[in-house]
This record gives structure tokens, sequence and C-alpha cells, in this order.
């Protein structure tokens, strides 16, 4: 623990150095770089003591907050997480300090402490033992994210999609003060301390299952909209796109992460929950998974990609509670912890692949100044480093064996075929269903992800010129880091799946025995072998083509253009293209529609056309809602007249009406 | 386990031309003709390998490694599946999950040595073999459920293998209906003739040969030679989900085996004499036909009980 | 066994129908679909009486009925279902999740015999929903009539569940029922298309005020 608090002091403690450095630039970036590193090697540091050693280690501060206290605990669960932000903080911190140095005009001292300081807040939340010292954190993380996110704030869309962000997380919160004081009342009510929300005392206390399910909606709903569950992702795909790079990475990798701890937290506690709450969440996953991935293959931005396939990717994290769910209300303790070691590891994968992908996207867009998939092409060639760490990160966001995309998804789908064993009607058609939607799922990211890569790196360049490019080569270090965690944990799972086993039987309560261990984590060591033998054939293949190659001649040609003798780049197959078949089966529920029309007669004029996809739930459901409500507030306005002297009438006649209220 | 594995290895690599082989001789004699020798594939993948290769200016070293990934998962993913007495040399807790997912690999890498080329025409065909592929996958998946319910177990082998056959007297329609849709995406996945003709290259129409249109020499000798495993590996198991022959002496399971397969290849053949190929927008319709019909075979399951 | 494996081959040709676009083989799976059917007495309880059943059926639904749709498509030289109302795959999605529900429900229903097989409710269902859905989504007259037809398949499906209680002149009469309706159909078919030169129930809305 002493780590962990040594970390959260330093980082505080830079926070406050940097502001007050402001003016002096290069020794505060330089204590950035320091505090961030130390801060967050400190961190991972405790983290991975809690993990190894199977403790869980609390610190009670002596000082007394208004309503709660400061009661920081480190179990596997939180350690896990802390582990998890801290590497991504770190990665994309040192990226982000190469990245903007270019913005002079910033105040980028600023943005630095913020960062931190989000950094702190997120290491918090993460370990609160205390409700509000819980809310506290989670608010704070919402405005530095807030802040972080409006970095290029000259622009109007981005302070546009600050704003959609900020109001979402606050809606989100209004939920979390309902579910947390119910908490509270069932602990007063059965004969807990009054007044203490400490997580501790709410562990102790029975709840009903009617009361269980009521809280677990209200935790759906607030941190369901921080996460992005799919109705409540509006914010999502706004506020990823229009954040620096690396900031993208935290938001994606990190912070809306902390919406499935506190799901995690709030199983954790109440433990018992009624059936239909598994079948939610298999439900969320389901929609959030396929409806994600299938948004996604309709943007034409990366950035904007990206930003759905986390929604995607949050649907496989939530498929994984929701059968872990299921296995801790059955009382199947293997599915339990299948379930939940699935999600949770999958957490981590996707922190770390989702990270490599946004910084690498961030630096094709330092490069080439556009993000626009159909302007782009074959910068494989003049961004090396960048184009192979980005296939990295594809294949392992594909869930593609090799990486370790394809151990957690390996986990959640063995958790779904466990639960089927049992042989009960409503498991085998949800857990098929989930399956299904998983399968197809996986299909439908490597049609996306083939179609980013091939559009952004393979191919000639559609309107740039590319021999004019330079890679940055001090933003690659963090990106090889991260593109290296990526194929060790899907060459070598053992250490990290134990780890999230640990979190995983803290969270289900179940005990850990080595029976159930190695009968996980054996399998994983058989396909590392598999794996093995894969990359080992791949090489045999390549020396004898090689060899080979030797005896016969080899050509350099020109791309055989089928009989047109003078193909242009232009000519390729564009990204929009390549996606056109897939949603074009999927058009009623995505809304795909083809503007423009096709070249007609013998000598057409020139045409154009573009195909775009309607966000559904912007769309159909959140506009009337807005509407609805501004047409309300627009009714209102007739008690706004302007007078000060009439608002003051207001108020005391309120207030007058609140003494009358309360003496009768 | 090594010579296992190399046993395994050469059985497949020395008779799945000959399934191709089978198949181009019954469309041949259905034709009425007598059609090319029965060792054809041999003799074009001997003449391919030794062609000098041919690279356009536009590709990187991914156009170059792609052929040899397609060809490695398959070698690779035939571990997994018993040939006749030869047992799975390599299983797992879970390998088919490996088995959906490393054909993803497969089918990634030839999609982006496709895309690699800049040429529209195999951007096209890559993009259709994303969406279609894409759609067999989920029918491939439901069939694995209904065979993981019916065997308890989660190895392909053992699902494929042994406790098929105590199935079969209570299960038998289930069966059936998982081989029938299995054939459907073994048709699309081996890009066969009612969804995708592989004898010519330049239609429009066509998904899975015009990916490879600019392979040549070693890459295009690594492509249709793993083209035709492919066919082995998916028709070993429909063969093996089929016929339940499990409890039989290894030499008689390899010979039922191996007549199995070539019932297989000639059925192949007579659908694709029979059969004319669909157009592109009727196919998704067929892949949605076969997850009915395995729908079908779930819902038997779920109304009868374990 | 059999008469399981019999029921499904049912449901499979069923499901080729649903999704075919051309009349004629359309037809040509309805006959074998037919004569499938026409078995299952013979499988259920063997006799005199299934006897007589199948040879009626076998004569009525594979021989007469399938050349009296041949002779009405070479009439009105209809061979493809173009434009259908709802398209294939659709039909197809839906047939699989009302046959889903079919299932679901028939496994709760309360039926006086069910030692005959588990899956002959449920497959009789799910041949009425594709006759139902063949009649909803399509506009061609021919495919009207087929769906009827194989509507018919799912209910006569259901009849063999009271296989022994029912009098043989009943089950004749319902057939002859059939006849004549598929009978008037035909003519149905050929009035439609000497009025309105093709013959696509489009052109029935036509008939209101």
């Amino acid at each position: 623990m002493n780590f962990f608090l040594y970390s959260l002091a330093f980082l505080v403690f830079s926070v406050f150095l940097m502001l007050f450095s402001a003016r002096l630039k290069k020794i505060t970036s330089g204590i950035f770089l320091c505090s961030l590193i130390v801060g967050s090697v400190l961190a991972i540091i405790s983290a991975i003591k809690v993990l190894v050693n199977q403790t869980s280690l609390d610190y009670h501060a002596a000082l007394r907050m208004p309503i709660g206290e400061f009661y920081l605990g480190l179990d596997a669960l939180s350690a896990f997480f802390v582990f998890t932000i801290s590497v991504l903080f770190l990665m994309s911190g040192i990226y982000g300090y190469f990245y903007l140095q270019d913005c002079e005009k910033k105040n980028l001292n600023a943005h630095y402490s913020i960062y931190n300081l989000c950094l702190v807040f997120l290491l918090i939340l993460v370990t609160a033992k205390n409700a509000v010292l819980f809310l506290i954190a989670w608010e704070m993380v919402t405005v530095c994210a807030y802040f972080m996110i409006i970095f290029y704030d000259q622009q109007k869309v981005v302070r546009k999609a600050g704003y959609l962000y900020l109001i979402a997380a606050h809606t989100g919160t209004f939920c979390l003060f309902i579910m947390f004081l119910l908490m509270q009342h069932n602990t007063v009510l059965s004969g807990g301390q009054a007044g203490s929300m400490n997580f501790d005392q709410m562990l102790l206390t029975p709840f009903s299952l009617p009361l269980a399910g009521l809280i677990f909606v209200l935790a759906i709903l607030g941190f369901g909209v921080k996460t992005g569950f799919m109705p409540m992702h509006i914010w999502l795909p706004h506020a990823h796109p229009v954040a620096p790079s690396h900031v993208s990475a935290i938001l994606s990798g990190v912070i809306i992460k902390i919406g499935i701890y506190g799901l995690l937290r709030i199983i954790l506690i109440i433990k018992d929950f009624p059936q239909w709450c598994a079948v939610l969440l298999l439900f969320i996953g389901m929609i959030s998974g396929v409806g994600g991935v299938l948004y996604a293959l309709g943007q034409h931005e990366i950035k904007k990609l990206l930003a759905y396939h986390s929604i995607e990717n949050i649907g496989i994290i939530t498929l994984g509670l929701g059968i872990g769910l299921w296995g801790q209300i059955n009382q199947n303790e293997m599915v339990a912890l299948l379930g939940y070691a699935g999600a949770l590891l999958h957490v981590f994968n996707h922190a770390v692949f989702k990270g490599l992908l946004f910084l690498s996207a961030g630096s094709v867009i330092k490069a080439t100044h556009t993000g626009e998939m159909d302007k782009l092409g074959g910068l494989l060639k003049y961004l090396p480093w960048t184009g192979h760490l980005f296939l990295i990160g594809a294949v392992s966001i594909c869930g593609l064996p090799l990486f370790n995309g394809f151990i957690s998804e390996w986990l959640v789908y063995r958790a779904l075929f466990e639960n089927m064993f049992q042989f009960k009607i409503n498991a085998i058609v949800f857990c098929s269903l989930a399956i299904i939607a998983l399968s197809l799922i996986g299909g439908l990211a490597i049609a996306c992800f083939a179609k980013a890569f091939g559009a952004i790196f393979l191919g000639n360049s559609r309107c740039l010129d590319n021999k004019q490019l330079k890679e940055n080569s001090l933003f690659i270090a963090p990106m090889i880091v991260l593109g290296g965690i990526c194929l060790w944990i899907g060459l070598f799972p053992k250490t990290m799946v134990s780890f999230v086993l640990r979190a995983a039987s803290v969270v289900s309560a179940v005990n850990l025995s080595p029976i159930k261990q190695s009968a996980i984590i054996s399998p994983l060591i058989t396909m590392g072998f598999v794996l093995a033998l894969l990359i080992l054939t791949i090489v045999i293949l390549g020396l004898l083509k090689k060899i080979s190659m030797n005896f016969s001649c080899t050509k350099k040609a020109q791309t055989w253009g089928c009989g047109y003798s003078l193909p242009t780049s232009r000519m390729q197959y564009t990204a929009s293209s390549f996606a056109e078949p897939i949603l074009r089966i999927f058009r009623n529920i995505l809304g795909f529609t083809v503007k423009g029309n096709k070249p007609s007669g013998y000598f057409p004029k020139e045409e154009r056309i573009s195909a775009h996809v309607v966000e559904v739930s912007e769309e159909f459901i959140f506009k009337p809602i807005f509407q609805g409500i501004q047409f309300l507030a627009s009714k209102l306005k007739i008690i706004q007249v302007g007078f000060v002297q009439l608002y003051l009438l207001y108020i005391i006649a309120f207030l007058l009406l609140l003494l009358i209220w309360k003496i009768v | 386990m090594g010579i296992q594995i190399l046993l395994h290895l050469t059985v497949m690599l020395v008779l799945a031309p000959l399934l191709f082989g089978i198949i181009g001789k019954t469309k041949a004699l259905f034709a009425g003709r007598w059609g090319a020798p029965l060792f054809q594939p041999y003799y074009d993948i001997i003449k391919f390998f030794k062609k000098g290769n041919v690279y356009s200016t536009t590709t990187t070293w991914i156009f170059q490694v792609a052929p040899l990934v397609y060809l490695a998962t398959i070698l690779v993913s035939s571990l997994l599946i018993p040939f006749g007495g030869l047992k799975a040399p390599v299983y797992f807790w879970g390998d088919f999950i490996l088995f959906i997912y490393i054909s993803g690999l497969s089918r990634y890498f030839i999609i982006i040595g496709a895309l690699d080329t800049g040429s529209s025409f195999e951007g096209m065909g890559a993009s259709r073999e994303a969406t279609f592929s894409c759609l067999a996958e989920i029918v491939l998946a439901l069939d694995f459920i209904i065979l993981a319910i019916l065997s308890k177990q989660l190895i392909l082998s053992e699902m494929v293998g042994g406790t098929i056959l105590s199935s079969w007297p209570l299960f038998g329609p289930v069966l059936l209906l998982v081989g029938l849709s299995y054939f459907l995406v073994l048709l699309v996945e081996s890009a066969r003739i009612p969804i995708d003709d592989p004898t010519t290259h330049l239609e429009l129409t066509m998904i899975h040969e015009v990916m490879f249109l600019d392979h040549s020499g070693w890459d295009l000798a690594c492509v249709s030679y793993a083209s035709m495993m492919k066919f082995f590996v998916l028709g070993s198991l429909f063969v093996n989900i089929l016929i339940p022959f499990h409890n039989l002496s290894a030499i008689l399971q390899t010979v039922v085996f191996g007549v199995g397969m070539i019932g297989l290849a000639i059925i192949v053949g007579i659908v694709e004499s029979c059969i004319a190929r669909l157009r592109l927008n009727r196919i998704p319709e067929l892949i949605i036909g076969a997850f009915v019909l395995a729908l079908v075979g779930l819902l038997i399951i779920l109304i009868k009980g374990v | 066994m059999w008469l399981e494996l019999v029921l499904i081959l049912i449901i499979f040709l069923g499901i080729l129908i649903l999704g075919n676009n051309r009349l004629g083989s359309m037809i040509q799976l309805f006959a074998l679909q037919s004569l499938l059917l026409s078995i299952t007495p013979l499988l259920i309880q063997p006799g005199l009486h299934a006897g007589i059943i199948t040879i009626v059926t076998i004569l009525l639904k594979v021989v007469f009925m399938p050349t009296l749709l041949f002779w009405a498509i070479r009439h009105v030289s209809m061979r493809w279902e173009v434009y259908p109302l709802i398209g294939y795959g659709k039909t197809l999605i839906l047939c699989g999740l009302l046959m889903a529900i079919a299932f679901l429900i028939s496994s709760k229903l309360d039926l006086p015999d069910k030692s005959t097989s588990y899956l002959l409710v449920p497959s009789a269902f799910s041949i009425v929903i594709i006759g139902f859905l063949l009649l909803v989504s399509r506009f061609k007259a021919i495919t009207q009539v087929i769906g009827y037809l194989v509507m018919e398949n799912g209910i006569f499906l259901f009849a063999l569940l009271l296989l022994e209680k029912t009098p043989l002149l009943v089950e004749i009469g319902i057939l002859l029922d059939i006849f004549v309706g598929a009978l008037v159909m035909g003519i149905v078919v050929n009035n439609i298309n000497q009025e309105f030169g093709s013959a696509s129930t489009i052109n029935l809305t036509n008939l209101r005020d």
C-alpha cells in the first residue's frame, strides 16, 4: 500500500508543481514526464504486489471529510484496474509529451497537470472504499476528461462534443447518486452504522432481490452512459475523434472502463441478483457488440471508426460480465470464474490494443493531417513503424490468434459454452444467442479492420503525395511497448490469466482452487504450443520460398490492370466500397443510405455518390427526447420575465411553500 | 507426437489435390467429356512451384507473406481434426474456438494481401470474401453449439468423434440438419459453385479466386494448394459428423473415411454440375437458409432435451 | 427415428420452397414434400387405413396437383417470382423466428396423443408457418396456390395425430376439398392471366372501390 500512496502523493505534488511553474515551459514538461513515469511505475509495482501475493490492503486516512472518509483499499480487483490504468496512462502520457511538442501556442502546462490529476482521481476511484469518495473521484474524472477532450477548443465541433460528453456523464452520475443512496438506506435499515457510506458496511448487509434488481438497473444506467452501452453511447463517437490522440487512447482505453469497474464493484457488494440481471447484461453486450462493429464499418474517419470499436469491445466485456453473473447466480463456479476473467482480461487487452491503435492513428494524422480513410493509402512504405504497429493492433482487436484479443475472447466463449452443459432451456437459448453474436462480431471486426488497414496503409495513395511524409520516431517507443504486450499475452497468457483469475475470484467470491486454475490455464498452454507451431510453419515456409526463389527469376511489374491500360490510384477500391456489401445486408438496422446517381449513357458526365450511416439511437431515441424537453422548457419561459424583483419574489414564495410543507 | 503430426500433415499434403481431381472428373463426366486426368491438380501445383514470381511495385511484404500464412494456418488447423484412423495429434479443451479463429486469421491475411495490390478487382473480391465468410461463420458457430451440446465436449476431435456415434439413434435428425447446414458452409468457405466459381478468374462476380489475380509462381502455388487443403480439412469434418464410424478398427475407420471423402468430392461435383452459380445477392439468402436449418436442429434439442 | 428423419426432410423441403424463386422447381419440391408426407401415415401406423390415405395422397398431391400447376405455369408462361413483397432473406429470417416460437409453444401444448413423435406437432406447425409465409410474402398467383398447398400439408400432419380416431370418409373429404380448392385456384390463375395479361395478385387490388 505504501507504494500506492507514494505514487498518489507524488502525482498530486507534481500537479501543484506544474501549476506553479507555468512560466517555465521546459521545466514543466520535464516535471510532467518524470512524475508520470515515477508515479505510474510505483502504482504498477503496488498493483503487481497485490496480485502476486493475493493480499488486500487498506488505508484509512486520519483526515475526516464532510460526509465520507478517505478510505482506500487495494484488493485484487482494484489492483487489476490500477495496473491497467497506470500502464496505459504511462504509455500515452509519454506519447502525448512528444505529440504535443509542436502545439506551442497552447497552454501545455494546464494540459499536463490535468492529465496527472485525471490519473490521480482514476487511481482513487478504483481503490475507493467509500461511496462518497467514489462519487467525488467519479465527478473529478469526468471534469478532467472534459478538459482533456476540449484541448483544441478553438473549433466549434470540439466544444460541442465536450459539452455532449459533460451532459451525458452527469446524467449518469444522477443515477449513481440514487443508487448509492438506496444502498445506504438498505444498510441503515438492516442495522448498519447510520450514515456510513463505506463499502465494507454495505458488503455485510443482505439485499432483497427486488431491491438488488432496482440497484442493478440504476447501475446499468449510471455506469452505462459513461461506458457506452449501445443505446446510451451517443457522446462516445463525438468525443473520441476530436480529442488529441493520446487523450482518445486513455478515454477509450481507461475512462470508459471505470463504468465496468463500477458494475463489478456493485456485483461484488450485493452478490445476489435476480436472474434477469444476467440476461439484461447479455443482451446489452450483444446489442453493443454487434451494433458497435456495424456502425464502425460505416465510418469514413479513422478515429471515429475506432471510437465505435470501443463500443463493440465494451459489448464483448459485457457479454463476459453477463455470463459470469449468470454463473454466479446459478452457483456454477467455473462459468462465473471464466466469464469474469474473460471480461477483465478483455478490459486490459482492449486498453492495450485500442491504445496502440489510437496512438498509431494519431501518428498517421500527424503526418498526413487527415483521418479520412478514403483520402489515404499506401502509407505502409512511408510510415513503416506506425503501419506495422497498427497491423498488430488490428489483428489483436479482431480477436485473432497469436495476439491478446483472442485469449480473452476464448475465455468468454468457453464460459458461454460451458454454461450450456447444465441442460436448461433458457441457458441454451441465451448462451447460443450470445455465441452467435460473438462470432458475428468477430467476422465483422475482421472485415472492418481489413478495411481500415487496407485503405490507410496498403495500395497506392489516393490523394496525398506520400513521398513527402515523415515518421516521427519519438512517438514510436510507447507504441512498441504496447504492441509487445499484445504479442506477449497472445503467446504466453499464463501470467495475465492468473492475475485476472484472482480478480475474478474476488468478484464472484469463488475460492480459486489450484484444480480450477489449472483447468483454465492448461488448455491455454497447449494453445501456446499450437501457436508456436503456426509461427514455426510460417517461418519454414518462408525459408523454403526464399531458397526456391534463388532458382527462379523474380520480376517487378505493375499491378495487373485487368486490361485497363491506364489504371490510376483513384480506381482502387475505397474503404466505403469495401464495406458496402455488408452494410447493404444490414441496411435496415443501420439506416444505411447511398446518395447520388450511377453514371448513365455512353459518355457519362461526372457523378458523385456518397454512402452514409445514420446513427439510429441518436436520430430516433435521443433527438425526440431532447426536442420534447426543449419544447417543455420553452413553455416554461412564461415565468422568465426579466425583472430581478420578480425572481426574488419567486424565491420567497418557494421558501414559504417549503416552510408550510414542513409545518403541515 | 512429432511423428503423428508429420504423418497427419503428409496424409493431407498428399491426398488433398486428389479430391479436386475427383471433382473435376465428375463434372467432366456429367458434361459428357472425358476430362482432365485425375492427377491434374498435382501437375498444376508442381508447375506453379517451378515458375518464377512477378511482384507488383505497389505491393509490400504483406502481399508476399499472406499466401504463406494462408497455407500455414490450414496446415495447423488440420492437426485438430481426426482423419479416420489417424487421431487428431493436438487437442485441448476449447480447441474448436481456435479452429474458427485461426481460419479468421488466414482470411484476414489474404484479404489484406489482396488489398495490398491496389487493384480494384482484388479489392472487390476481398470485400465479398469478408462479407460472405463473416455470415458463414455464424452458421459454423451454431453447428458447433449443437455438437457441443450433444457431446458435452469442447474438444473438436471429440465433438465430431466417438460421442456422435451414441447420439445418432437419438439425435439422427439433428445431426442430419447439422450436416446439411455444414455442407452449405463448406461450399461457401471453400468457394464452390453455387456460391463462387473457382474455374474462372476474370468475371466480376467472382469472390475467392479474384483475390489471387496478382499472385504468381510460388505464391499462386501456395494459395491453390491451401485452397485444396482447406477443402480437405472442412470436408473431413463433414465426413466425421455425418458418418458414424468411430467404433470400427483403425484400418476400417480409415477406409470408411477415405470412401466418405471420395463420396463428398463426387457429391460436390454433382452439385456443381446440376446447379448454376447463384447471383451475388442471393448468397446471403443461402447462408440464412443454412442458418435456419441449424436453428431447427437446436430447437429439436431444446424440446427433446439431452 | 425414421419418422423423425422424414419429418426433418419435410421441413427442409419447406425451407427450400420458401427460399426458391423459380416456380418450376418450387412445384417439384412441393411434389417431393408431398411424397414424403404421404409416407408418414405408414410409418406411424402401418395398416389398411394408412395405406389408403397414402395412395390417395400420392394420387392427389404428388401426381395430380403438380401436373395441374405445371400446366398452369406453362399456360401463362411464368417462370420466376421476381419481386416478392418481402425479400427472400427476410422471409427466411422470419421463418426461423416463427419456427422457434412454434417449437417452444408446441412443447407446452397439451395434446391428446404425444406418443407418436415429439417432432410431429412442431413440424406440423412449422410447415403451416412456411405455407403462411409463402401466402403473405409473394405476389404471383401460382406461388399463392403453392403456399396454400404447403400450408395444407402442415394441416395434414396435424391430422396424423388423430390417425386412428378419424373415419376414413372425413379424411377423403378433406382431400377432396383441397382438390376442388386447387382446381378453383387453377381456373382463377388462368382468368387473372387472361384479364390482366399477367398472373400477379397485385392486379386484384384494382377490384376494390
